[in-house]
């Protein structure tokens, strides 16, 4: 999983990881659908933290993994929002994500960190178009 | 047998009443002692998260002189040294008197002038994702540099930093071998070497195990006579913990703190008049400073030790937030809270037993309610919070050794 992703960064072809992205296999974390569109998304190891790959720490930042599909294969969306709120506490992170595509609707989300264990709600915003679909999916983190 | 089994058995036979009476009462006694300790799997877990103790530790990557072995001995002795300040009467250890947990036992510090916060133990300070009660700095050798600076606190500035460094000779030489030149004032490194020097002896000071470290640990393993040495108003003070006082939210993992800021209604208000903008105040420091990691000082060529100031977002909760502080050494650091408005832990748990609720914000974190504890779960509460602190006085830290080429030939 993890070297695919590399070699997509450093061929720089996304056609050629496309094909085998989509659609997302066990490897890819959570999968979410909706609306045609498939999204599959998985926190990363970080380097000297957290080795428990898969799953988020807690007061730690992490970084996620995403990739967009639908029904041809690697979706041609952006990822233009993730974001994470506690709705019971009413309040979100402390921290604002930053996107980064990593072509082959692979994207690359910095900078997030659930800081308190809970119910958290993930929510992404995916733009196709004008169109932009919400994704959210319910985690506990303890 | 189990305590269960037990009293089915005892119900059993309740027609020899007076029998059954006496057994019953032996043991309830005993097994109540027991039970107490007999957790689910799911409170296992939790208390598992608090530990293990000491937590593993790698250099700094954004301090070069993170340790290093005569940037450490530097560091110790412009620790104790007054000379630092512009009376020179000030020196770190005024206020973080190494015998009451690098804190100072006031509830604001005096240095020059008397300030509005109270000064936090250093144990353990390594740890910390944020330093200050707001997070105004984002590293330990930052927030080693601005004490030297503040006017309240040591008045000090680049010049008379290198003065004190030349006039002793075993100062300038451990300078000389962790920086790799001698101490200049027009140096623009100065002050941020002596501060990054200071971090690298402030990342020695780590506390040692506590009767709660020493319980967890023999709950993990299975040790009975580990786990029942642990007091059993302790065992009950942290089911009030870890359940309907829910304080392990914020006060989480090793620490006892989840490293980010809350509002805990505790007021802010500065007399004669004014307000501790607390986290909001902070975070503007931080980004205005060229102390930041964001900034050249940074050792870590990569920035990936900048993750929290890169990704920071404010928000309008952030007024009068503080961080959430570890609850470990807790018997050592007293007054309590980033003002010292509570004297002692008692009143820490009245704190949060009577809770103000209009005191909090109105848009912020719906965790807190009023505990309304009886006496006796306060008591409780209390006794757990106290097994946080190592059980015995601690022994003042060893000096660091000269380094070979600083040696008197
Ligand atoms: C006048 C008393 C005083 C002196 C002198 C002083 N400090 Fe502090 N120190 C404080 C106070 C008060 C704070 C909390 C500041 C805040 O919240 O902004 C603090 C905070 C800190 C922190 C952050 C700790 C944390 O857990 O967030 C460090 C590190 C620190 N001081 C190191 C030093 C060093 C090194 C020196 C000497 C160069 C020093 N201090 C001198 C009072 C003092
Ligand atoms: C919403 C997060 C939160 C929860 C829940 C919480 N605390 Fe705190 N705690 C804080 C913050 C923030 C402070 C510092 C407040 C200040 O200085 O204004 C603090 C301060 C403290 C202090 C003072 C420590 C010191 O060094 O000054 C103690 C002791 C403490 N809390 C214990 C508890 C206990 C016991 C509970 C559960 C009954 C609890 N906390 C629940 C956030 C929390």
């Amino acid at each position: 999983m993890l070297l695919r992703g590399r070699a997509t960064l450093a061929l720089g072809l996304p056609g050629a990881a496309a094909h085998a992205a989509c659609p997302p296999g066990a490897d890819d974390g959570a999968v979410i659908s909706k609306d045609g569109l498939v999204l599959a998304y998985r926190p990363l190891a970080i380097a000297g933290e957290d080795k428990n790959a898969g799953r988020i720490p807690m007061a730690k930042h992490f970084v996620l993994e995403l990739q967009l599909c639908d029904t041809s294969g690697v979706s041609a969306a952006r990822l233009v929002k993730a974001d994470a709120t506690m709705p019971e506490h009413r309040h979100g992170m402390n921290y604002r994500p930053q996107i980064k595509p990593l072509g082959g609707g692979r994207f690359r989300v910095d900078g997030m960190m659930f800081h308190m264990a809970g119910h958290w709600e993930l929510a992404f915003e995916v733009q196709a178009g004008k169109e932009v679909t919400r994704f959210t999916h319910d985690l506990r983190i303890d | 047998m189990t305590c269960g089994s037990i009293d089915r058995l005892l119900y059993r036979l309740a027609f020899a009443a007076a029998f059954a009476a006496a057994w019953l009462a032996l043991t309830a006694a005993v097994c109540a002692a027991d039970e107490a300790r007999d957790f689910s799997a799911a409170e296992l877990a939790r208390i598992a998260a608090h530990g293990p103790w000491p937590l593993a530790s790698a250099p700094d990557p954004g301090n070069r002189v993170s340790g290093n072995a005569a940037a450490i001995r530097l560091g110790h002795d412009l620790f104790f040294d007054p000379r630092l300040s512009a009376d020179r009467r000030v020196a770190c250890a005024s206020c973080h008197d190494p015998v009451q947990g690098f804190q100072d036992g006031r509830a604001t510090a005096r240095g020059l002038l008397t300030g509005t916060r109270n000064t936090p133990g250093l144990l353990d300070v390594r740890h910390r994702r944020w330093f200050g009660w707001d997070g105004g700095h984002d590293s330990l050798w930052s927030a080693s540099l601005r004490p030297i600076l503040d006017p309240r606190e040591m008045g000090g500035n680049a010049a008379r930093v290198a003065r004190t460094l030349r006039g002793k000779a075993g100062l300038d030489c451990h300078y000389r071998q962790a920086f790799g030149k001698p101490p200049h004032a027009n140096d623009p490194d100065l002050l941020v070497n002596v501060a990054k020097a200071l971090a690298a002896w402030q990342e020695t000071l780590v506390s040692p195990p506590t009767p709660f470290d020493r319980f967890r640990d023999a709950l993990q393993r299975g040790e009975a006579q580990g786990v029942a040495a642990y007091p059993t108003a302790a065992v009950r003070g942290l089911r009030l913990f870890l359940g309907r006082g829910q304080c392990a939210t914020c006060h989480a993992g090793p620490l006892f703190s989840n490293g980010e800021f809350g509002d805990i209604g505790v007021p802010f208000f500065i007399r004669p008049s004014g307000v501790d903008p607390g986290r909001q105040g902070g975070i503007k420091r931080l980004l205005a400073s060229p102390w930041n990691l964001l900034g050249s000082y940074n050792d870590d060529a990569t920035r990936d030790n900048a993750t929290q100031t890169r990704f920071l977002r404010t928000e309008h909760r952030n007024f009068g937030e503080f961080k959430v502080p570890t609850l470990r050494n807790l018997k050592l650091t007293g007054p309590y809270m980033h003002n010292g408005s509570v004297a002692t832990l008692r009143e820490v748990v009245r704190h949060y037993s009577e809770l103000d609720e209009d005191r909090l914000h109105t848009d912020g974190e719906r965790i807190l309610r009023p505990l309304r504890l009886t006496d006796a779960e306060s008591a409780d509460l209390v006794t757990f919070l106290e097994s946080l602190s190592p059980a015995s006085p601690l022994p003042p830290p060893a000096v660091p050794s000269v380094v070979a080429a600083c040696r008197a030939p």
